[in-house]
């Protein structure tokens, strides 16, 4: 089966996806074969976060990595997804890691990594998701449902660090109860070609969604970020969040996409993209589509590209900071805004170290 | 220890400073005063090789050619500049810039790292001679500071690295009675037979405490005059217009 269907490169949700690269890639690719990683590798390439972990190694379950998962959580039984439902009113104490490892071969080689957090009512659970793998090409499908009960609140962040070469094509549905909350980070780094779509449904009053991202395309990577938030209820409040670091000769794109639908009253949606380009041939896109059809609805947005300030520069240069460490600060004091929003200390820790990783010369 | 010879800056074909001559004896301290456009901040940012000017002429540090090097090299070599305006850094904590500074210009100048702990309690000593809370150390750097805890926080930065020459654009501008105190004893504290400071300032407040080696009026890109403390005192009694007027400037 396939995760997601591609378009025609004329759909507006699609504009800045190289779509033509994708079909390519696809019609070269072949299923990825069984293969396994060590735990070593595993911790180098998603990082320890000290959490029970769910590892899928080419979409498939991996025994032998995954641990144990804490009560009030049932697992799936399909060895081709993670499936996690959550007991209602149960708060789980204990955050989830499910892990995406791609290992290619020479060919292009496709994964369906496919999961499904299903929180009950009144439950609470915060699930980190990764997604990485071993250099080689790698064209990863991925797809996760979050079905939020009433009342239910779900955090939920989304890792994508898989290497240069990897092609991903990542769709993240969310679909939330009467009073439900869900807090969504997502911080993409990996990949040649990198699309994530987040499309987050309100069919319950009085939900909360708040959205946070962060895409860091550098070299000659592009990232495209599409985000599409439906409040089909009254009384929702969703804040989208969006940055971008682009460096080199990268891409990065945002859309947001906001509908609010007829006969619903009292919605709020709020929305900020910005963008720093780190290079003269760095490119960023970003893109506001509002489609308000109630009257009585808060809307705001906001979008930014600039460069990094010079006059911050200069202050940290003239404290003895070298130039190049200068300007690592001023980024990461740009990106502390969305990493700062996630509540796990090891994941927030571990990014912000690759968020310092992530070029070339300090990967080494 | 500053030798400042025939410094000419210019900003998009406009000419600031027109031929300054200045010379700072180690263990000194300058004042510079003068109308505002006279140039005394742009003198201050050149100084510590802010880009944009066009410079000639010629600075020398401690015998090295001061205008050759980088920002970070010249604070290395001892040079500190506590800014008009310090900058806000959103997202960058104050205590993590002030010690990555440190150890930048520690291991410039040859010494070891200071760990995160001793320089914790480091920074503790100088703020609370500073009167600063240490709550500062935590938030962003100068992000939501009041006018005074960002001139705190310069004073902080230069107490914390040590400089051989300090260039004080206006830190007492803005401030309160006790901020203003904290400065000058922040000042006075760090003056030793080998450290010097050059004084931007417009207000003779300051240099009742410090007491200055020399004071220069800065006008049209010159200095115009140099005297002792008097003479700040006599600038305030009557302002710059008599002095300006006695030179052919």
């Amino acid at each position: 089966m396939t995760a997601v269907a591609l378009p025609k490169a004329s759909e507006e949700a699609w504009k800045y996806t190289p779509v033509a690269e994708i079909e390519a890639a696809r019609r070269a690719a072949v299923p990825a074969a069984d293969e396994s990683v060590t735990r070593t590798t595993l911790d180098d390439l998603a990082g320890d976060l000290g959490c029970p972990r769910l590892v899928f190694v080419n979409g498939r379950a991996s025994r032998d990595l995954s641990d144990r998962v804490p009560a009030g959580v049932r697992i799936g039984a399909v060895p081709s997804a993670a499936t996690l439902m959550i007991a209602a009113d149960v708060d789980v104490e204990t955050p989830l890691h499910i892990v995406h490892v791609s290992v290619p071969r020479d060919l292009r080689s496709l994964s369906h990594p496919r999961s499904l957090v299903h929180a009950a009512p009144g439950s609470h659970v915060a699930v980190v998701e990764t997604y990485c793998g071993s250099p080689g090409p790698a064209l990863t499908e991925a797809s996760t449902e979050i079905r939020v009960g009433s009342a239910a609140r779900v955090e939920y962040v989304r890792i994508q660090v898989e290497p240069d070469d990897a092609i991903h094509i990542g769709r993240t549905r969310v679909e939330q109860g009467e009073a439900s909350a869900v807090h969504l980070t997502s911080v993409t780094s990996g990949g040649d070609i990198a699309r994530q779509q987040i499309d987050v449904r309100l069919p319950g009053s009085d939900a909360r969604t708040d959205l946070d991202g962060l895409y860091l395309p550098a070299r000659q990577q592009r990232h495209d970020t599409v985000v599409r938030v439906d409040h089909a209820a009254s009384r929702g409040t969703t804040t989208q969040r969006f940055k971008g670091v682009v460096d080199d000769h990268a891409r990065g794109s945002f859309s947001g996409h906001v509908i609010v639908r007829p006969g619903t009253t009292g919605n709020d949606a709020q929305q900020a993209n910005h963008n720093l380009l780190l290079s003269p041939t760095a490119e960023a896109d970003t893109r506001p589509w509002l489609e308000i059809f109630a009257d009585e609805v808060r809307c705001t947005h906001g979008a930014t590209v600039g460069r990094l300030d010079g006059d911050a520069l200069f202050y940290l240069r003239s404290r003895g900071i070298p130039l190049s460490q200068s300007r690592d600060l001023l980024v990461s004091g740009f990106t502390a805004e969305i990493l700062d929003t996630i509540s796990l200390p090891t994941a927030r820790e571990w990014l912000a170290h690759g968020v310092a990783r992530r070029s070339p010369e300090r990967r080494r | 220890m500053l030798h400042i010879d025939h410094l000419r800056i210019g900003v998009v074909g406009k000419t600031i400073l027109d031929g300054l001559d200045l010379d700072v004896a180690a263990g000194e301290v300058h004042v510079i005063m003068g109308p505002n456009g006279a140039g005394k901040t742009t003198l201050a940012n050149v100084l510590a090789g802010r880009d944009g000017y066009d410079v000639s002429g010629r600075v020398l540090f401690d015998g090295v050619d001061l205008l050759a090097l980088t920002p970070e090299e010249r604070a290395a070599a001892g040079l500190f500049l506590a800014f008009q305006h310090p900058i806000e850094i959103p997202g960058v904590g104050n205590m993590y810039f002030l010690r990555t500074a440190v150890n930048a210009v520690r291991a410039a100048r040859g010494f070891e790292e200071i760990s995160a702990r001793d320089f914790l309690t480091l920074a503790k000593e100088h703020m609370a001679r500073l009167g600063m809370d240490p709550a500062f150390l935590s938030r962003s750097v100068n992000d939501g500071f009041s006018g005074g805890e960002k001139k705190r926080n310069e004073i902080l930065q230069m107490s914390l690295l040590e400089p051989r020459l300090a260039i004080l654009d206006e830190t007492d501008s803005g401030l309160d009675i006790d901020a203003l105190r904290a400065v000058a004893d922040g000042i006075q504290r760090l003056r030793t037979p080998d450290r010097s400071f050059l004084i931007i300032t417009h207000h003779r407040r300051l240099l009742d405490d410090i007491r200055p080696d020399q004071v220069h009026v800065l006008s049209r890109g010159r200095v115009v005059r140099s005297g002792d403390q008097r003479l700040a005192s006599e600038l305030e009694a009557h302002g710059y217009g008599p002095t300006l007027a006695g030179t052919s400037a």
